[in-house]
């Protein structure tokens, strides 16, 4: 881009380099410049309206006009939980520092560290995780190639996990327990984005291991994906699964789309059959006005879970072969005012993270999970842009803690 | 020997020849938006328009401050007649900064919006013309808020917000230039 059409105030960067030039020839042609007190003076007088003019550019630029070659991201969020009859608990659920450096035009690296529950040891619930660490390459104006440790394309949650980007204290529970968000893998990824509004997103990534599944705990029951999911934390890789996910924002104001994942997950390991895991989705969010509209469906399946189940049986929490559920969100902005925002909003969702089992014989199959029915009522207020106060109330039809309230402060900038 | 002078210099002669800004992914050249926005322009006039100070406060209490007191606006002309007007600006959109080109009538309503440059993983979706398009005839006396007269993207909020927020200042802008003729 030609410098001189660029807002703000080019003239002044042009008359400063007019100045400088003249100045530097000035000096250079002036044989008797070191002797000559008024030639000094002069360039005092010019030195000051550089200055003046450098003043002058420099308050006419926009805050940060100076590209940055790395930008520091950093989210977080703090919550109150209090079930009806159960503990109440603070936390801070999790802090995230990242870092974007770009190394030249088109390559760019990407990086999130995250801290769940404020305190890792040994003797601590927290964890330390790397979310995000991606390299980017642009290969033209609407494609690019990721590689590296990436959020997978899938829901409206997995890719958009910041407290201020959705509502609630705590993320649905459709996309937490079916669609593990915040789910990531390693691999390469393309990208594609067209002005028809289509954006195609596919790759090669690691995938699940299965025959880490934990039949004592009841990890499996909350989140079947969650118990298996490797984060690429010395990864079995010997399966590569493959994802991609469409996405069409041709209105504006709408948003259509569906993503799949599948790829092997035993990883060729002794004893167990060559088992796969599958998950796909549906989803769509429409925001007219002040109305914000989403809705999602996703399913996953395992297979040869009879094999994988029949040496596991008398353990309480065997591998489903289907899981799924589905969420309907409307948010209203009742009030603004600037950057500030009041949105209610309420959310009904239907999960079952053991819809179905294979059958392994009489007695021994598993009886279908029943599915958990929940409402979530509250309310987000936008203080200002990057800091949000949430507070709602939910309601399960299953679990033992029939409802509870949520409080929670979540926060995301970036400098 | 006196080396004071020169020595001063050094480093304006060193900034001097830094570029403005360096770009990353440039999907249009400012040169190419404007020739876009007005085919017809057979000239390109610069004006370095600066607000007093009654003008930016005028403008602040509308609700749109200028950011700047100091803006580059382009008249496009065809022979003796106005066209319309040019402005290029930048804003940050989720991290990093978005170069766009805001095109205006001659009445001061909006032309065209266009992205020259955006540098971020997500969010490219403000360069959909779908998009674009809901700038077109927006005008001061339009909220040019997201949630409002322009839809949001679902997972490009941030963006949009700051382009909209953009494109409202320099409708603002524009017209506070026309209306105290900076323009002529």
């Amino acid at each position: 881009m030609r410098p001189d059409l660029m807002n703000p105030c080019p003239p002044a960067h042009a008359r400063l380099g007019a100045i400088t030039l003249a100045l530097t020839l000035a000096t250079l042609t002036s044989g008797a410049w070191a002797q000559d007190a008024d030639v000094n003076r002069r360039l005092d007088k010019l030195g000051a309206e550089v200055e003046s003019l450098k003043a002058q550019l420099a308050q006419a630029r926009p805050a940060a006009s100076a590209e940055p070659a790395t930008v520091f991201t950093s989210y977080g969020e703090l919550n109150y939980n209090r079930p009806k009859g159960g503990d109440a608990r603070a936390d801070v659920r999790r802090f995230v520092l990242g870092f974007q450096h770009r190394f030249d035009d088109k390559t760019k690296v990407v990086t999130e560290l995250e801290v769940e529950h404020a305190v890792s040891s040994a003797d601590d619930p927290g964890e330390v995780e790397v979310e995000q660490a991606f390299l980017e390459r642009r290969l033209s104006a609407s494609t690019s190639l990721r590689a590296g440790l990436f959020l997978i394309p899938m829901g409206l949650l997995n890719e958009n996990h910041e407290p201020t980007a959705y509502y609630g204290v705590e993320r649905n529970t459709v996309e937490t327990a079916i669609i593990p968000s915040t789910w990531r893998e390693g691999g390469l990824q393309y990208v594609g984005s067209f002005d028809n509004g289509l954006t195609v997103q596919a790759g090669l990534s690691t995938g699940f291991d299965l025959t880490k599944w934990d039949a004592t705990s009841t990890e499996g029951s909350e989140s079947p994906l969650g118990a298996v999911h490797q984060e690429m934390a010395l990864a079995r890789a010997r399966n590569i699964s493959t994802f991609a996910a469409l996405n069409w924002r041709g209105l504006p104001g709408l948003l259509v789309g569906a993503s799949l994942f599948t790829g092997g997950a035993t990883h060729g390991q002794s004893g167990y059959p060559s088992a796969r895991v599958t998950l796909w989705d549906v989803h769509a969010r429409w925001t007219p006005e002040r109305w914000d509209i989403s809705a999602l469906y996703t399913q996953g399946r395992i297979s040869h879970t009879a094999e994988l189940n029949t040496p596991l049986v008398g353990n309480p929490t065997l591998i489903p072969s289907r899981f799924d559920g589905w969420y309907l969100q409307s948010a209203y902005t009742v009030w603004r005012s600037g950057d500030q925002a009041l949105s209610p909003f309420a959310r009904y969702e239907r999960v079952n993270t053991g819809r179905r089992y294979e059958d392994i014989g009489s007695g021994l199959t598993p009886e279908p999970l029943p599915t958990e029915r929940i409402v979530t009522v509250g309310v987000n207020y936008r203080l200002t842009e990057g800091v949000v106060v949430k507070a709602d109330l939910q309601r399960f039809q299953q679990a033992s803690d029939s409802r509870r309230l949520n409080l929670g402060l979540g926060l995301g900038w970036s400098f | 020997m006196h080396r004071g002078p020169l020595m001063r210099l050094a480093p304006v002669v060193i900034a001097s020849l830094a570029p403005l800004t360096a770009h990353a992914v440039d999907y249009l050249t400012a040169d190419q938006a404007r020739r876009l926005m007005f085919p017809d322009a057979d000239v390109f006039e610069p004006h370095e328009v600066a607000l007093n100070a009654a003008q930016l406060q005028a403008l602040a209490a509308s609700g749109t401050p200028a950011r700047s007191a100091r803006w580059a606006v382009q008249t496009a002309r065809h022979g003796a007649s106005t066209l319309g007007y040019v402005v290029v600006d930048e804003v940050i959109g989720k991290f990093e900064l978005i170069t766009y080109a805001v095109g205006l009538n001659a009445d001061g309503s909006v032309r065209q919006v266009e992205i020259l440059s955006y540098r971020e993983s997500h969010g490219h979706e403000v360069r959909l013309p779908a998009w674009r398009k809901q700038f077109i005839g927006k005008t001061t006396t339009s909220p040019l808020r997201v949630g409002q007269d322009i839809a949001n993207i679902s997972g490009a909020t941030l963006s949009c917000n700051h382009v909209t927020d953009g494109v409202r200042r320099i409708v603002a802008v524009v017209e506070a230039a026309r209306r105290n003729r900076l323009l002529a």
